[in-house]
């Protein structure tokens, strides 16, 4: 680069110059890639904890014997897919999980984790807060029209797709449409929560009043695996999106802008 | 820029989302910098896949790559991510989070109680086979460590004659994630400490069952640590009866311990010994790969 530009160099440069968007600060970029091995490790060893007592139980099954909802539906998956090999019972456990009969592995890979996903939730907040980012994910009450109105859209992508007809993308005024403003709003709200019951659950003497804030143990336990299951259910829609919407979107978490000056994005 | 609500007022709110706007960066500058950022990303991938690997317990390795797991195994130890390296992080890890949890604990801290409406069923957790009821007749307590200097052994007759019963209602957490809440009666670990003091250095116990059996039913000592703090909690007991009744079999006949403040596996049934020591002592599910403070 020249320190001294003359009247050519410096028309050079202007021509040179690429319009972006910014849009991730190098924070939220950092956290979000970090989340994902966190998370999936989190919800593997949380599973195989989940496997030596679970805590949503029906009453024995006369056949099986199975007390728990989970043993059920991978008994019912791997007769579906004829899979012979492993313990049929558990199937969901051997696929989603460390394996059966993990606890103390399991525990120590999830406490290991737990300590990490803290760590890389607070860099997530102080990279909301430093890029002002969290603006971006407060609802707002033209939220609730806006959100039919995309349920709406994706509705009709389909159908619409095979008849041939137009069906434009709902106006997006913001960074987000209501429909991710609610999920990624939803995210660090189930973080926090995440770990709230899960502390509550491991320090319940210590932490008496937080054990109380989810009624007692077994709340603490439900609470936990309800956000696990609104964190995990998250992935799947979210790539799903991402994919659908193309390179730019990807990129922009990676590289912290889009290119597309113009355009909405709609991961 | 099209993203402009265009027609209110440009001053807004502290919540309000600022217009998002196109900012003018050379060209070269931006190339370099996504290059870096993705060169970042792309190491910090194989950083995050060889470490998920390295963490990840031997039987699921087995499990998921059943052909390959030895060979990427040598690969990975070959750059320092050893099973012994593996463990040794993730015990250091256990100890941390032993260490928070020292302190947060605070001795005057009461259990939460329950009232009696409240108590749910108890399972018999015991791992191997429930022991007895043979042993039961020829049972007595063995104090060692003492400052006396001499070891006692204490029938069940004489604990109860000599130290008063105290009952309450608590919730007996296990380590497998099932909890339940309790109806307890027993002496106080800290009256017994106190009419047979241990020796001035002591700072742990260390409790045996000797009649613990494994799954088939061969001798199969269990044993925990405790330290003399947790001890002399007015609500560790060494419970006696549990819902108004002398202690079943299954639940540890004739006298077990009862610390809510730890996790159900330190609360070892069918005590026969107890001995006071200087170092932690050896702890039966710690050597099985569980944390050693067990702390809730």
């Amino acid at each position: 680069m020249a320190h001294h530009p003359t009247r050519r160099t410096r028309q050079a440069a202007a021509n040179d110059l690429a319009h972006v968007v910014p849009k991730h600060h190098v924070l939220v970029r950092l956290s979000h890639w970090v989340n994902v091995p966190l998370l999936l490790g989190l919800i593997a060893s949380g599973l195989s904890i989940y496997w030596a007592a679970p805590v949503l139980l029906h009453p024995p099954d006369p056949v099986t014997g199975s007390r728990d909802y989970l043993r059920d539906l991978g008994l019912a998956i791997a007769r579906a897919l004829h899979d012979a090999g492993g313990d049929q019972r558990f199937w969901l456990y051997d696929h989603l999980s460390l394996g059966a009969r993990q606890l103390a592995v399991a525990l120590r890979l999830h406490w290991v984790l737990a300590y990490l996903f803290m760590l890389n939730g607070a860099l997530y907040l102080l990279g909301l807060a430093a890029g002002g980012g969290w603006r971006a994910l407060v609802p707002r009450a033209s939220d609730i029209l806006d959100a039919f109105r995309m349920i709406r859209f994706y509705l009709g992508v389909v159908p619409m797709a095979i008849l041939r007809r137009p069906w434009p993308h709902p106006p997006v005024h913001s960074k987000y449409n209501a429909l991710q403003r609610a999920a990624y709003f939803a995210m660090p709200v189930l973080g926090t929560l995440v770990v709230l019951s899960g502390w509550a659950m491991h320090k319940p003497v210590q932490l008496g009043w937080l054990e109380r804030m989810f009624v007692n143990y077994n709340g603490a336990r439900i609470v936990h695996l309800g956000c696990m299951l609104g964190l995990g259910g998250f992935i799947v829609p979210h790539v799903v999106l991402v994919i659908a919407d193309g390179w730019d979107t990807f990129r922009s978490m990676i590289v912290g802008w889009s290119a597309r000056v113009r355009q909405a994005s709609h991961e | 820029m099209s993203k402009h609500r265009a027609p209110r007022a440009p001053r807004r709110g502290w919540l309000a989302e600022r217009p998002e706007g196109a900012i003018a960066v050379p060209r070269r500058r931006l190339a370099a910098q996504s290059r870096r950022d993705f060169l970042f990303f792309a190491v910090g991938t194989l950083a995050a896949a060889a470490g998920t690997w390295w963490l990840l317990p031997d039987r699921t390795k087995a499990r998921l790559l059943p052909k390959t797991h030895d060979r990427l195994d040598t690969l990975a130890a070959r750059v320092g991510l050893s099973r012994e390296n593996r463990e040794r992080a993730l015990d250091r890890a256990l100890s941390f989070d032993d260490d928070v949890a020292e302190a947060l604990y605070s001795k005057d801290r009461r259990v939460r109680t329950y009232s009696r409406s409240e108590v749910t069923p108890l399972r018999n957790n015991y791992d191997g086979r429930t022991p007895g009821p043979e042993y039961l007749a020829s049972w007595s307590l063995g104090l060692s460590g003492l400052a006396s200097g001499s070891d006692q052994r204490l029938s069940i007759d004489q604990l109860l004659r000599r130290f008063a019963l105290h009952g309450q209602v608590t919730r007996l957490v296990c380590v497998e994630g099932w909890s339940a809440v309790a109806w307890w009666g027993g002496i106080r670990f800290a009256d017994v400490l106190a009419a047979f003091p241990p020796a001035p250095s002591a700072r742990w116990a260390a409790l045996r069952s000797s009649v613990n059996l494994d799954g088939a039913g061969r001798p199969d000592p269990y044993y925990v640590s405790i330290d003399l703090e947790t001890a002399r909690h007015p609500q560790t007991l060494l419970a006696t009866h549990l819902a108004g009744r002398p202690l079943t079999l299954a639940h540890g006949a004739p006298l077990r311990l009862l610390a809510p403040m730890k996790l159900g596996l330190k609360n070892i049934k069918a005590v026969t010994d107890i001995a006071y020591t200087v170092d932690e002592p050896a702890d039966y599910w710690n050597e099985r790969g569980y944390s050693r403070y067990d702390g809730l």
